[in-house]
């Protein structure tokens, strides 16, 4: 369990991380989600006592800083190469696990399981953004830890490679491990992350299940087909006050505010054929969007 | 702190600069020791001290010790060059500890190379003069300890220097500057009749005052203190650069 406590950040008048308090359970995936310049990263940082700043973040009870030896607790990973390029990836790892009393022979297990063992000897200079991602996660994994602290840790990776770590961190998390992930790939986490915590600006947004997320900040609609569509429209106003009832280009009816079983039964009261029921239920990027617009630190021109 | 001795000593003996840096500063000083003991007979100290100690106390610099000194450099700016700084702290978190550890393992290292190098330039010398005077009396018995405290005062320099400024290129342009330029300039101004003020300046100028520590006999150009208090001048230099950047490592962000 990771419990943060107001952690806070500022740089000079800016603040990066504005008291952010939450709690990253074991046994699921937690996303970490927010705009560019968010703070994810930032309190990340914080987290694991690479930045200094305001706040406590505790791992089952202990600060990082605290634990002798960290990497056989929490495995992290900030950034995807940070490592001597001419220093072999088997080395590299090595190093860690000296650093940390692991078993030499846990590198080679590590590098076997990320798919690296073929280039364990050779210089990771040469690696691209995805062979540097699956080192990062083998030194993450080093030390078995029950917590796994991982930012962007899919970006570079092929459609395999995604597929890949998606079912390694699920399956890690039904081990009972603690996992938090930063991602910007929001369909992907859509399928990863049990939980998010969403943050803007530095400022919590929303700390809970996906679901619910998605809930508190989007409208499921249902989109409606049907030969009268201007007299269900009416039947629907007169029945609920404030649906939401938009014509498409085509005809068909995209209503919000109103359950389906309920548009359903309305049309079959007043006898108005219905060819269509189809419930859209929004994604985590709609939430995302709608959560976040506000707080977006860097926002692009329009086309023209 | 074993935990972070460990660490680094995987980390210094993984990496292939470690062993160019030190096979340089083992050839350079080798080929030094051999090329004064081909062109001169040992007819005095100075000569016998500048084929063991890679050139003797008038040069600028302890080249040999420059090689160390940038291995020192490079154990320190390379953790912000290429961002390993950060598996390093998640791995080994109490900062102290981890500086301490590298200090400690370079310091060894610089103090086994300079070992083996005098140990090398003995031999050299000695096959080619067929003699080597005692070097068990004076001034090689404070001369060639001396030796050694001077490579590993650089080599710590290096590494607090880049660790200061958390870059490999400007610790670098300090360690060669200040020595070659800096200090070349103030004791050179110093003969002149208008500058002459800055005579007593001299003996204060760390890395002129360090080079005395190998110093064994000659004409003096200026004013120094004696061999220990000058590598003291030396040692209070690293001690205050260190000081800072250890400061600087525990509080700034990583």
């Amino acid at each position: 369990m990771i419990t943060a406590t107001a952690l806070h950040k500022r740089y000079g008048d800016r603040v990066a991380v504005d008291r952010l308090s939450f709690e990253v359970r074991p046994g699921v995936v937690t996303g970490f989600l927010g705009p560019n310049g968010a703070g994810k990263s930032t309190t990340m940082r914080l987290m694991l006592g690479l930045d200094h700043g305001g706040g406590e973040t505790l791992f089952d009870g202990r600060r990082f800083t605290a634990i002798r030896h960290p990497a056989r607790e929490i495995g992290a990973v900030l950034e995807a190469k940070a490592f001597h390029p001419t220093r072999s990836a088997r080395n590299h790892l090595l190093m860690l696990a000296a650093g940390s009393g692991i078993a030499a022979s846990r590198t080679d297990e590590v590098l076997e399981f990320v798919g690296l063992a073929d280039v364990a000897h050779k210089k990771p200079r040469s690696f691209s953004l995805g062979m540097a991602q699956r080192l990062g996660l083998a030194q993450a994994l080093l030390g078995d830890p029950a917590t796994l602290i991982l930012d962007e840790p899919a970006n570079g990776l092929d459609p395999h490679g995604i597929h890949w770590l998606r079912d390694t961190l699920k399956s890690l998390a039904d081990e009972g491990r603690t996992i938090l992930v930063s991602s910007h790939l929001l369909s992907e986490m859509s399928l990863m992350a049990d939980e998010v915590v969403v943050i803007g600006r530095g400022s919590m947004i929303y700390n809970g299940i996906v679901d619910g997320f998605v809930r508190e900040f989007t409208h499921a609609t249902v989109l409606v087909r049907s030969p009268e569509a201007d007299r269900l429209s009416h039947a629907l106003r007169r029945a609920v006050h404030d649906v939401d009832i938009h014509v498409l280009d085509d005809g068909a009816l995209r209503v919000s505010g109103m359950p389906m079983g309920d548009i359903g039964e309305v049309a079959y009261r007043n006898n108005i054929m219905v060819r269509e029921l189809t419930a859209r239920t929004a994604s985590l990027e709609d939430a995302f969007i709608t959560a976040t617009a506000a707080s977006e630190e860097y926002v692009a021109g329009g086309v023209e | 702190m074993s935990d972070a001795l460990r660490f680094e000593w995987v980390r210094i003996r993984t990496l292939r600069s470690t062993y160019w840096l030190i096979a340089s500063a083992l050839l350079l000083n080798l080929v030094g020791a051999v090329a004064v003991a081909l062109t001169t007979p040992p007819l005095n100290h100075e000569i016998v001290g500048a084929a063991l100690t890679g050139g003797g106390a008038d040069l600028p610099v302890p080249f040999a010790a420059v090689f160390l000194a940038t291995m020192g450099i490079l154990a320190t700016g390379h953790e912000y060059r290429y961002g390993t700084i950060q598996p390093t702290l998640t791995t080994v978190p109490r900062r102290s500890a981890l500086f301490a550890a590298k200090l400690t393992v370079l310091a060894a290292t610089a103090l086994a190379v300079a070992v083996v190098s005098l140990l090398a330039d003995i031999v050299a010398v000695l096959a080619v003069w067929g003699e080597v005077p005692a070097l068990t009396g004076p001034p090689f018995d404070e001369a060639l300890p001396g030796y050694l405290v001077l490579v590993v005062l650089w080599t710590v320099l290096g590494a607090a220097l880049a660790q200061l400024f958390r870059s490999v290129p400007a610790a670098l342009t300090v360690l060669l500057v200040v020595p070659l330029i800096v200090e070349q300039l103030i004791f050179s101004l110093s003969y002149v009749p208008a500058l002459n003020w800055l005579a007593p300046v001299v003996k204060f100028l760390p890395f002129a005052a360090g080079q005395r520590l190998i110093h064994v006999g000659g004409t003096d150009y200026s004013e120094f203190f004696d061999r220990w208090v000058s590598g003291g001048v030396l040692t209070v230099f690293v001690a205050i650069v260190l000081a800072v950047a250890w400061t600087l490592f525990t509080r700034r962000d990583a």
